[in-house]
């Protein structure tokens, strides 16, 4: 899932400044989940809005609303126009539902409320850890199904460097050696002897480095299409 | 704990917030919580947030 913090309240504060009617817009998916930005959190935030105002004596209306997910526009349909009627939307959800209801809205402009950080599990409560870095040419078959382009600090693809120290990594003690995990896990899977072929430089055009990507399923997208003009 | 970090947050003494667990049957301690509650309350003066009304309304 997506895993976000909401941003320091100073700085929220400081967006909303200006703005008479602000619309706390938060998303129940993934950063419900981690406790950033459903609707529980818009609703929070919002209160806070409010109590800030009226700590400093200026004229806010601030509303909340939550949708299930802000990433597909069945979930939007419903309340498109509700959001509309606000002079900013401050939008709970992860940066990928700020900008697709910035393409949607028209002329509101759409805030963030919240700092998206990356593609996470959640091990135990409360516990948020980045597994996946979305590079589009994945390598887990590889690695014992432990990503070294995610979970080692340098992206590594031919084993650790030397900042391994005791099965944590040089950048943090807080964080494991991705490359000792893979080690353990190979060995545990009896595949060690697959780690002795060199993996070559890596193409990075699927990741950030090949610019917006995009997927079209042509056998969904064509009879949606067909669906729209009958 | 949650709340009391909001609240600094907004700049609202978390002090004027606490938590207390009784049963139902202990009406007289609750009574007696209150009246130091109230008492350390009115210490503590208005809520900046009922300040800001008050100027909100003046003005």
């Amino acid at each position: 899932m997506i895993v976000g913090t909401q941003k320091p309240f100073p700085e929220i504060w400081e967006m909303v400044q200006g703005f008479k009617r602000v619309l706390v817009f938060g998303c129940n998916t993934c950063v419900a989940i981690c406790h950033a930005g459903g609707g529980k959190e818009a609703e929070i935030l919002a209160t806070m809005l409010r109590m800030k105002a009226a700590e400093e004596g200026v004229a806010i209306e601030v509303k909340d609303l939550a949708i299930q997910r802000h990433c597909e526009p069945e979930y939007f349909d419903q309340v498109i126009e509700e959001v509309r009627g606000y002079d900013l939307v401050l939008s709970a959800a992860c940066g990928v539902g700020v900008n697709f209801l910035t393409q949607r809205i028209g002329k509101v402009p759409v805030y963030p409320a919240i700092n998206t950080s990356f593609y996470g599990a959640v091990p135990k409560a409360g516990v948020f850890v980045e597994l996946c870095a979305g590079c589009g040419n994945c390598v887990l078959h590889l690695t014992g199904g432990i990503c070294p382009i995610a979970r080692c600090s340098k992206s590594l693809m031919n084993g650790p460097c030397g900042g391994t120290d005791k099965g944590k990594c040089e950048v943090s003690k807080e964080i494991d050696c991705a490359w000792y995990l893979i080690v353990e896990r190979m060995k545990e899977l009896g595949t060690l002897e697959k780690l002795g072929e060199i993996q070559p430089p890596r193409n990075w055009a699927t990741a950030r480095d090949g610019g917006p990507k995009r997927i079209v399923l042509e056998h969904i997208a064509e009879e949606e299409t067909a669906e729209v003009k009958k | 704990m949650y709340v009391k970090k909001l609240m600094t947050t907004l700049g609202i003494d978390p002090a004027r917030l606490e938590m207390f667990n009784l049963s139902a049957a202990q009406g007289p301690r609750w009574a007696e919580i209150c009246t130091q509650f109230i008492e350390k309350m009115r210490a503590f003066g208005p809520s900046p947030i009922a300040d800001g009304l008050r100027k909100q309304k003046c003005v």
